[in-house]
Formats: structure tokens, sequence, C-alpha cells
């Protein structure tokens, strides 16, 4: 990213932490993309796999935020180095919740099976998934390049990814007025649009984090926001 | 940043020293009731720079000051300022502690007696113990005041030095790298006094430790190659410095 440091420690000590936060993003793009195959071809196994790998992306994270302790500590990090590991504690904080919202999806996937197919639904939900895994490789990518503006398209994007919840939720909300053994099912994806539609929100704090980290200040303009299915408090 | 009163202005000063140009147009206006610190690599010119503001490069012969440096709109390179006077007025501390050869009594009255500050003895005792206070020395101190100065522990010295400097109630307290020949208790105590100053005077220090202009000043300069590069809230600079040389300097890379 930048000139090395006269002490060279302090850039491999940098490097370790950085590439953690990679292996981290790695881990939970799998989990994304894993939930959401075992979603749409109710394959078990594979939720039971991304079940268990959420451990690893867990312990991921407390390595990250032990490392960073010891970097201040000893390093006592200054200026852009200084915002690296702020951004990197928050970014490390956000990857864990998505992963813990891709391990919630992969147990929903596990209770749908046997149930009726919503094809509608699930499609749409299917296409959310995916726009927001595409979110979080472009802001992982934008962490790596230091790539402020990068991280600002994605930023952008949650406002999609809102108008894609909305419209899920008005598709669930018919599945169920149409028929009510529907409603146990719709239930679920809602559950699960829900989490996606926060997954999104986690996914654009990254990109403020990286705004942050490379620039030195947060994102001014206040973000558009689409979610209008669910009213305030709820 | 804030708008407070400028106690020391600089325009488009330049040193030379004989060939070798130390200070390269520098322009700064220095709060008053603030700490400023100034940092930069060895031979930027920030100890060449605060020694301007007393007027302590006076004592080089090769030594050459142009442009204007002044402490409440009064030019102090005018030739009707005496230096003496000024560093009355412009106190500084150094490096080493230098306390005279003298008892810790004599060393903080010496400067009010030279500038006639007191006109009795109850008047001087009071200026030292004041001073001895101020610097947080008096406690360790008021039982052995006819003790010599150079007899105290280093940490001693320094905050005697600084006695020594408050004594004629400067208004400007200059301190070139106080710290550096101190350990981790001695430095914590100066950098307390240097905070509890900062409501009677407007300090400027002149250090080596990132960590402690970070942890001392209000405001931070960076010095490098004879120009000031950047100059603004400490906590600004510390964590968005605005130039390349700034963070490459803070963040301990080259350049």
């Amino acid at each position: 990213m930048q000139e090395q440091h006269i002490v060279t420690a302090f850039d491999r000590d940098l490097e370790a932490i950085q590439s953690n936060i990679m292996k981290m993003g790695g881990l939970v793009e799998a989990a994304m993309t894993g939930s959401a195959t075992a979603l749409d071809d109710r394959d078990v196994d594979l939720a039971e796999q991304v079940r268990a790998d959420d451990k690893k992306i867990d312990a991921l994270e407390v390595l990250i935020n032990e490392d960073c302790a010891r970097l201040i500590a000893l390093r006592a990090p200054m200026a852009s180095d200084l915002r690296t590991v702020l951004s990197v504690m928050k970014i490390a904080g956000a990857l864990e919740r998505v992963g813990d919202y891709a391990k919630n999806l992969a147990k929903r996937s596990v209770l749908l099976l046997g149930s009726t197919r919503i094809d509608g639904a699930e499609g749409s939900l299917l296409r959310m998934i995916k726009e927001v895994e595409s979110m979080l490789g472009d802001v992982l990518n934008a962490y790596v390049a230091g790539d402020s503006d990068l991280a600002e398209t994605v930023r952008l994007r949650d406002h999609t990814v809102d108008q894609m919840y909305n419209g899920l939720f008005r598709e669930i909300l018919t599945h169920m007025m149409e028929d009510p053994r529907n409603i146990s099912t719709c239930m679920h994806l809602h559950f699960i649009a829900k989490n996606v539609e926060r997954m999104g929100d986690h996914v654009t704090n990254i990109a403020e984090q990286v705004i942050y980290a490379v620039n030195g200040e947060l994102p001014e303009d206040p973000r558009p926001k689409g979610n209008i299915a669910v009213a305030d408090g709820q | 940043m804030t708008d407070l009163p400028i106690k020391i202005s600089a325009r488009n000063v330049d040193v030379f020293y004989g060939a070798i140009h130390a200070i390269k147009s520098v322009n700064v206006e220095i709060a008053d009731k603030m700490v400023t610190s100034f940092i930069g690599p060895s031979g930027c010119g920030k100890s060449t720079f605060l020694r301007c503001i007393n007027r302590m490069n006076d004592t080089i012969d090769v030594c050459r000051v142009t442009g204007d440096i002044l402490i409440d709109a009064e030019d102090i390179y005018d030739r009707r300022v005496d230096p003496v006077q000024l560093r009355a007025k412009v106190g500084m501390v150094f490096q080493k502690p230098n306390p005279f050869p003298k008892s810790i009594y004599d060393n903080v009255a010496y400067g009010p007696k030279i500038h006639g500050m007191a006109r009795n003895k109850t008047d001087l005792d009071e200026i030292v113990e004041k001073s001895l206070r101020r610097a947080a020395l008096w406690d360790e101190a008021k039982d052995r005041l006819q003790e010599p100065g150079t007899g105290l522990s280093g940490g001693q010295q320094q905050r005697l030095c600084i006695a020594r400097a408050v004594a004629t109630e400067p208004e400007v307290l200059l301190m070139d790298e106080p710290c550096s020949a101190l350990d981790p208790i001695a430095t914590a105590q100066i950098e307390q006094l240097i905070d509890e100053l900062r409501s009677s005077y407007s300090v400027v220090i002149v250090t080596h430790s990132m960590a402690q202009a970070s942890r001392v000043s209000d405001r931070t300069a960076f010095f490098h190659l004879g120009e000031l590069v950047e100059y603004g809230d400490t906590s600004h600079i510390f964590t968005n410095p605005s130039d390349k040389r700034t963070e490459s300097y803070i963040t301990g890379r080259i350049g």
C-alpha cells in the first residue's frame, strides 16, 4: 500500500493482520455461497458444513482483535497505520456478523426441508444473496487495493439491496395471503431476507471503514435509505 | 483550529548558519495558553527555530536570522529590544538539566534578583517557593534549599531548571527536548507540569518523541529540511495528516 516502515517488523505485523482479514473475508464469502446453495439445493450436508465453518470465522475475529491490541501496545501506530488498525477491528466485527447471518441461513435451509417450494420468492432471495455476495467481494478488493472509490460504489449499492428486500417483503406477504399453509415457510424466507438485508448493511459498514482508512474521514453524506417495508423501530 | 489569541507570530523567517540555509521561509502563529510541539527528524531546524524565539541564536556568530518574529505583535529582533529582557519574558529549558553551581534556592532566585523583581528577602523567598511549587519540586526540595542544585537527581534538576525559568514570570516557555535525559517517571512529572503550565503560558516544546508530542501538545508543527511542512491540531496531525511527508515521518517510514 505504502512505502515501508523503517522497522520492517512493523510491516510484517500489519501484513499478518491484513492477511487474516482477507482469510476471514474469504471464509465469509464461502459461507454465503454455501448457505445459498444449501438453500437452493436443500443440501443438509452443505448446511452443516457452513455451520461448522462459522467457528473458524469466529476464531479469526478473536485472533485479529488480539493481534490489533498487541500492535497498538507494542508499535504505537500513528496516522494511516492507526486508521488501518482501527478499521481492521471494525471490519473483523462486521465480517463476523455477516458470517453469523450466513450460519443462520444455513440453519433455516434445513428447517425448510420438505416444505413446499415458493419458487418466485426463493429466486428473488437467491438474487439478493448474490448481490450482497458480490458487494462483499468488491469491498474486500477495495480494502486490499486501498480503493476508496470502489468502496463508495459498494456503499451506494446497499440501496439496491434494500429495494430488493422491499420487493421480497411484498412478494412473501402475497404468498401468505394467498395460502395460509405457506405461512411457516414464508416466515423463514422472510427472516432470511431480513438477515441478508442486514448483511448488506454490514458490508456497507465495511465499505465505510475502507473509506475511513484510506481518506482519514468517514463519508459525510448519508447514504440513501431504501428500506421502507418495515416501520421504524420494528 | 480554534481561534485563540496569538502569542508568537513568525513571518517569512529564514535562518542561515554561514552558507547553510537552516530555516526556509517559515510562517507560523503560536497561540497563547496552549502547548505547541515542534517535531521532525534531526537537523530539520526545529531547535534552530525554537532558539530564534528568544534570540538564543544571537550568541552564534555565523547565524543570521531574517524575517520577523513578533511576540504580542512586537518585533523581538527590533534594535530597541534588549535580549536579556526578552529572555526574562521568554524562558527556556534545555535538553540536559543545567542548574547553576549554586544552591537550589539561588538557582531559582538568580533571575528574579538580576531583574529586580524582589524588594526584600521575604519577596524573594515567596518567589522561590512559588516557582518551586509550580515546578512540582517544592515538597522534595523545601528542606534542602541551601544544598547545591547539582546534587539533585536528573528529573529533579530538570524541574529545578523549570522552576528557574518560571521564576522570572515569563509569558512564553520554550523547551528543547526537556525529557530526553529523564526516566519515564520524571518524564511523566514534567509532562504533568507542562499540562499545568498551559493555563499560564504559551509553551513551545521540541521533542523527538512523537508519543510525547501527542500527549502534551494542543498543536503540532512538523519541520523537514528547514521547512515548516504542516502545522495543525495535534489530534489531526496524528490521525490524519494532510502532507505525505508528515505521514511518512510520524508512521516511521522512510522519507
